[in-house]
């Protein structure tokens, strides 16, 4: 069995896990995110919410029930979290735009309006309500987008479909990024004589460029131009993640790819490793802190049993929101639903509460009475709630 | 104003298939169903033709029924009847008393039963619980109920019957007292239609009682929900029955690549209102896993409830009423068909036409267990092979559902309906249960302007919400996982509101 030692090994490759690992990295730690695969976050429209509950979030923030994770954050690390994430995005070349002080909305493939917080420069020229005309281009075949759903709902909007010679939403997007591609797409898009201010797509417009693509399409139609996040796989959401884990790698950490944590080694209230396995060859990972980023039930980092719930890295308490029967309300839209407040409590220092392990932070859409949904936090509590386990975890070590 | 001889209420199997028997004899005819085909007790049944053995001892007459039928749809439905086999199995402690019983009576009513060991079971069915004691092999067959509707109806079709789904009928016309015709509401304009005919059937199963008070009738009812739940995966390749008195979760279908496993037994009121519970899904799931130990970790997908309307009884357990049925003549030109299973609906149909015949002193003889059912050449239209061609145009994945599919059902039948997609096709039938291909069926609907954009919101909220009836009590393990996910496409993706 190899043995590889680190400072900090953080469990869950999403917005969470590569926020404290690039937090802790950057205070010079030895620092490795362990991962299965790819996190939700490529699912995800790749703006980041904070809190849907009031026109400035941070004020939302202050109004969510007390056992919301959040009240374990000042206001002030949750805006140097949000404005450290800008920072490294635009440093990535995918810049977002928006404060912490001020919700915006998307546009979103149904025609409703999502609010969000900080969202992709791509999504900037998004309407804010129904008055804007808006002209959508869509592409043959491509079936996670149809233009009729936001047309039933606005004033003014109308449609052409592109044939792109492919027709799914990554096939789409790397034919962006070939220059060929763009010099007959344009073109097409100029002789359709847009008569609207402002030029819809879904979020296919590039695999890592967008921002540049939206850019050129504005420079030569004199249109603005936005992209509206669709159903998975999510462009915005993978570049996001690709983003992420570069910064990541920038500021020196390592990634162990395809490796589930099989099991862990303890001493004490200490645990000391976690086993891997990769290729079938078990491999020890030791560290002196380990943050838990896997994130909430599609994650991964939750499983549901018909009587309870569990966590399996660590074999954390998980705080269960009753019977199985009031996991779910009888009403889908409810928004409501019990499940939602399942997860690990965590004390002021993001260890779990009720463990005998003093060097487990935890962080993310893992944590207990998050209610992602309901309360509209899920990045931003992930990037907020990740910096500050950081925080903890470094303070801890040193 | 649209005239015909036989107005039949109910697109049920009886429906269906009395409008076939109308049909082969030449009998002008209308079909009024309120929903889709197969809306009520037909489609929420478990799919299982039976051999009959499950009532041999309690019920031999209804036995011999089941087991005719049975052998006269293997023979005219083959494309809608899988001859899978069935198994009674004994699991330690179960009675031999009933065992002995169960044997003297199929043979005594003719249904081949043969005793195999344990060893033989497991070789047949590799999933069963290695520590049964025996097994006893019948011929119980497993049957698409909602394909068995449509294949019925085809011969309607092909002779001139009218049908008439999405029609609920508000009114009963009548003359003098006697029964002329319906008024019948379009479930999706508001429209009213009105049908006269000499005779109306009243084949609504658990809402017959309803529509026979619209003429001022009185049909005897005791409605007893039963509730199945759907596994991912096909467990068994036959049916497996428990070697008992008839109980809770004794019955496990396997139907395409899935199994059906039920079922409970309880009285409700409201045909409308009938839910099924948590603890039916708890026991279902433990009384199936000791047949077939897999059945407690495996996937489970959807439950739901069906109602089955039996004959009114004095006896408090439903499972102890008869499983037979009767006409009622309510002597005002209305006839009511109550009780009977799915196994037995064509002797049924048969039954309720040779009454009319009678009563109009008319002579041509059923023809419905000859004929093979028609529209059984389509069914293979559709391989496997021709939806993996069009790989990148499947809109539903886990069923492998293509575009052209949805869009030559939707030119068929005009529909404005995901439901009625679903049925014809099994699109949004497979883990995800809808979560990703509703959002495309619709947008390919309002595309074709089969439904305005504007619909398409109710149309989705709608289904979101009649979708997670059947689901909400399965949620556990990675049908959790997967719910939480299409909860955060369609509430977090696609910003869907709260409906006002």
């Amino acid at each position: 069995m190899s043995v590889i030692e680190y400072d900090v090994i953080i469990i869950g490759a999403g917005v969470t896990g590569f926020t404290a690992g690039t937090r802790l990295a950057e205070r010079g730690l030895k620092v490795a995110v362990v991962t299965t695969g790819e996190p939700t976050a490529c699912l995800s429209t790749g703006c980041i919410d904070v809190c849907n509950g009031d026109h400035n979030p941070l004020h939302g923030v202050t109004h969510l029930p007390e056992e919301h994770p959040f009240h374990l954050i000042s206001q002030a690390a949750i805006r140097e979290a949000l404005d450290n994430f800008a920072n490294a995005m635009t440093d990535m070349g995918i810049p977002y735009i928006g404060t912490p002080e001020e919700n915006r909305r998307i546009l979103s493939a149904l025609g409703t309006y999502k609010t969000t917080c900080m969202v992709p420069v791509t999504m900037q020229a998004a309407p804010q309500n129904a008055d804007d005309d808006i002209h959508i281009i869509t592409f043959s075949g491509l079936k996670d987008f149809y233009p009729s759903y936001i047309i039933s709902r606005r004033k003014n909007a109308s449609f052409s479909t592109y044939d792109a010679g492919v027709s799914t939403t990554m096939g789409i997007a790397a034919n962006f990024e070939r220059e060929d591609f763009l010099e007959t797409f344009i073109p097409w898009l100029g002789k359709l004589n847009i008569r609207e201010d402002k030029i819809a797509f879904p979020a296919v417009l590039g695999l890592e460029s967008a921002a540049k693509i939206v850019k050129k399409i504005e420079d030569r139609l004199k249109r603005a131009v936005f992209e509206i996040p669709t159903i998975p796989p999510s462009m915005p959401g993978r570049r996001l993640f690709n983003a992420l884990k570069d910064y990541f790698r920038k500021k020196g950490g390592t990634i162990y790819w395809a490796w589930p944590v099989a099991g862990v080694e303890k001493t004490g209230k200490i645990i000391e490793a976690v086993v891997t396995e990769s290729e079938g060859r078990p491999n020890s990972l030791n560290a002196r802190a380990f943050v838990l980023a896997t994130g909430s039930f599609v994650g991964g980092g939750l499983h549901a049993q018909r009587d309870t719930i569990v966590e399996k890295v660590f074999n954390l308490p998980v705080h269960v929101p009753g019977l199985r029967e009031t996991w779910f309300d009888n009403d889908y839209f409810s928004f409501n639903h019990g499940i939602g407040k399942a997860g690990i409590i965590v004390d002021s220092s993001f260890r779990p509460v009720g463990s005998a392990w003093e060097n487990i932070f935890v962080c993310g859409g893992i944590l207990a009475n998050t209610e992602i949904l309901k309360s509209g936090c899920g990045h931003g509590l992930a990037l907020a709630t990740g910096y500050a386990a950081a925080k903890s975890c470094a303070e801890y070590i040193r | 104003m649209i005239k015909t001889d036989v107005i039949i209420i109910g697109g049920g199997a009886t429906g269906c298939g009395i409008a076939r028997d109308l049909a082969l004899r030449g009998i002008p005819h209308c079909l009024v169903e309120k929903g889709d085909f197969a809306a009520g007790a037909t489609g929420a049944c478990h799919g299982l033709l039976h051999s009959g053995s499950r009532y041999v001892v309690s019920d031999p007459i209804a036995a011999k029924e089941c087991y005719d039928e049975n052998i006269i749809l293997r023979k005219i439905g083959e494309k809608c009847v899988e001859q899978t086999g069935g198994l009674f199995v004994r699991l330690p402690g179960d009675s031999k008393l009933y065992r002995e019983r169960f044997l003297r009576s199929c043979e005594e009513i003719g249904i081949p039963a043969e005793v195999i060991s344990s060893t033989k079971a497991l070789d047949l069915v590799p999933n069963l619980n290695p520590e049964i004691e025996e097994a006893i092999k019948v011929p119980d067959c497993s049957i698409d109920p909602f394909r068995l509707c449509m294949l019925n109806i085809a011969t309607s079709q092909r002779r001139d019957g009218i049908i008439f789904i999405r029609h609920k009928v508000t009114e009963i016309v009548k003359s003098h007292g006697h029964c002329i015709g319906v008024k019948a509401t379009d479930q999706v304009t508001g429209d009213i239609r009105e049908i006269r005919g000499n005779v109306i059937v009243n084949a609504t199963g658990a809402w017959s009682h309803l529509v026979a008070s619209l003429a001022g009738n009185e049909v005897p009812l005791t409605l007893s929900k039963g509730s199945i739940v759907i596994t991912n995966h096909r467990l068994t390749n036959m049916v497996i029955n428990r070697l008992r008195p008839p109980s809770d979760g004794d019955i496990v279908v396997p139907n395409e690549a899935v199994c059906l496993a039920g079922t409970t037994s309880l009285m409700v009121e409201d045909p409308d209102k009938s839910r099924i519970e948590s603890t039916e899904v708890d026991t279902i799931i433990s009384e199936a896993g000791r047949m077939i130990p897999h059945f407690n970790n495996t996937r489970i997908i959807r439950a739901f409830s069906g109602v089955r309307p039996l004959l009114k009884s004095q006896k408090s357990d439903s499972r102890e009423i008869s499983r037979g049925f009767q006409i009622i003549n309510h002597e005002n030109g209305m006839y009511s068909i109550v009780g009977g299973k799915l196994t037995t609906f064509r002797l049924m149909a048969e039954k309720m036409v040779d009454t009319i015949m009678n009563y109009y002193g008319l002579k041509t003889p059923c023809a419905t267990a000859e004929k093979p059912l028609d529209g059984q050449e389509e069914l293979s239209g559709y391989p496997l092979s021709k939806r993996l061609a069009d790989m990148k145009n499947i809109v539903c994945e886990c069923e492998l559902v293509t575009r052209q599919e949805v869009e030559r059902i939707i030119k068929q039948t005009g529909t404005r309906y995901v439901g009625d997609i679903q049925h014809r096709t099994r699109l949004g039938m497979g883990p995800c249960q809808g979560g990703f291909c509703t959002f495309r069926a619709l947008g390919i609907m309002h595309e074709k302007s089969i439904i305005s954009p504007e619909q398409s919101m109710s149309a989705l909220r709608d289904f979101l919400q009649r979708r997670f009836r059947g689901i909400r009590y399965c949620l556990w393990g990675d049908q959790l996982r997967e719910e939480q996910l299409v909860e955060y496409i369609y509430l977090g993706i696609l910003a869907m509101e709260k409906p006002q």
